[in-house]
């Protein structure tokens, strides 16, 4: 279809206006959003991804493919809430508790979403009751914790900790990064993943879900 | 003792009034204070300079660093042992406690801090960062708005210095810890300056030596100091120690 790969093409390139255009068009066409999603958008996360292992784009190209991809998806967004269409898995998202940096989550929340997942972004300087509340209320199976200093990594513990103290620890899979982060802390704080960047963290959600 | 010092920059002052001070014989030496924007990245560069004091015979190496956002992770002791602070960054060396300096975060997370150091030290019109943002950097988040523009087009552009500096406004505060070193006046007023400047609201700490101190005069207190012995690496944990040798 013309209108899947003219999207894959704009969220690739990073023109949203595009994006927003083709999608619309492709609505009125009678496309599907999950074809659009399946077809276009996944595929172009994917190459975004690519694109990134090999050092050809860079943080500045990964933002704007996801914006590109955002635009697109809110005009799809209330076509699957009306048809009831449900995305393959929920991802809650944040950065952790002191901690006010968020590009590195937004980056990774936006290949999140544009990898078919369903993403509930709470945003930076997220407290560990407000990641519990979260997981009682909408029920994702993956919990996604972003730090960026040293001296806030000691919340993803935090966090880790109250999610069991409420007896939710074994309804989600825990997934931690943020430049400071490692896998070895991953392990000695009870994660159930780390990834070193986004399109690796897409990797690892798929992974986890194939073997769920 | 004989001991070299291999210290950042930004506490040049701080070790220069104690060094003046100290019992021992002390050789030290100031590594650039943009090492500290390399992240983990930085370790290579005090690898280095380890390894050639390593060669000198003395009783200890003493790090005038923190963990640095794992800059110092992983360093390796050759022959001599290392001796590294208890901290996750230079403000908790100034502030003379990684206690002191977390309870202050955790009840102040939007806020640069400004030392002697940190104004003395930063190269003119290098953009305001956050002491703790130990960060690998990649291309375009330090950028001007027309650098951007001018790579991605306006309206990308736009989007690109938006997103790189949301961070910013959430930043409110600057905070100057005095270290007591004599000659100060100057940078606490340019700090301030600073301060009005951004719109941000402005407050003095009394830092404290103690830390600092005790590391160049050889009372290495398990609880406040990571003795890394020859072979060991130093290996960040995180929890309350921050440091540990592996």
């Amino acid at each position: 279809m013309a209108q899947s790969r003219e999207l894959y093409e704009a969220i690739v390139n990073g023109d949203a206006k595009q994006a927003h255009a083709v999608t619309q068009a492709a609505i009125e066409a009678g496309i599907g959003p999950m074809t659009l999603i399946s077809e276009s958008m996944i595929p172009a996360m994917d190459e975004v991804g690519r694109l990134f292992e090999e050092e050809e784009y860079f943080v500045p190209e990964l933002l704007l493919a996801g914006r590109a991809m955002k635009g697109a998806m809110e005009l799809l967004r209330p076509l699957m809430t009306a048809s009831g269409e449900k995305l393959s898995a929920r991802v809650v998202i944040g950065t952790v508790k002191g901690d006010l940096h968020d590009i590195g989550k937004n980056i990774v929340a936006s290949m999140l979403e544009g990898s078919g997942f369903e993403v509930i972004d709470l945003g930076a300087d997220v407290s560990s009751e407000a990641f519990v509340a979260a997981v009682k209320e909408r029920k994702p199976q993956f919990v996604c914790l972003s730090a960026l200093l040293t001296v806030t990594m000691p919340s993803m513990k935090t966090t880790i900790d109250a999610l069991g103290n409420a007896g939710l620890r074994t309804q989600v899979k825990v997934l931690v990064g943020g430049a400071p982060v490692t896998m070895q802390y991953a392990n000695e704080i009870g994660a159930d993943g780390y990834s070193e960047n986004a399109s690796g963290a897409v990797g690892l959600i798929r992974r986890l879900l194939e073997g769920a | 003792m004989r001991l070299k010092l291999i210290s950042c920059q930004v506490l040049t002052r701080e070790m220069n009034h104690i060094l003046s001070r100290s019992p021992h014989s002390i050789v030290a030496e100031m590594l650039p204070m943009g090492l500290h924007d390399l992240g983990a990245s930085m370790r290579p560069h005090l690898q280095e300079r380890i390894d050639a004091a390593d060669r000198d015979g003395y009783d200890a190496i003493l790090l005038g660093y923190a963990l640095c956002g794992r800059g110092t992770e992983g360093l390796r002791a050759g022959k001599t042992q290392l001796v590294l602070p208890r901290a996750h960054d230079c403000i908790g060396l100034l502030m003379g406690s990684r206690l002191r300096y977390q309870a202050y975060f955790d009840t102040h997370p939007g806020v640069y801090f400004r030392s002697p150091g940190w104004i003395e030290h930063q190269v003119p019109g290098q953009a305001l960062e956050p002491a703790h943002s130990a960060v690998c950097r990649t291309s375009g988040e330090r950028q001007t708005r027309e650098e951007l523009i001018a790579q991605y087009g306006e309206d990308n552009g736009d989007y690109l210095f938006e997103q790189f500096n949301a961070y910013r406004r959430r930043y409110s505060g600057l905070t100057y810890i005095s270290s007591g070193v004599e000659s100060e006046d100057a940078f606490r007023s340019s700090a301030r300056a600073e301060a009005e400047k951004e719109g941000w609201t402005f407050e003095v700490i009394e830092g404290s030596l103690a830390l600092l101190e005790q590391l160049v005069n050889g009372t290495w207190g398990a609880a406040d100091f990571l003795v890394v012995p020859p072979g060991a690496i130093v290996h960040g944990t995180l929890g309350d120690t921050i440091v540990e040798a592996l």
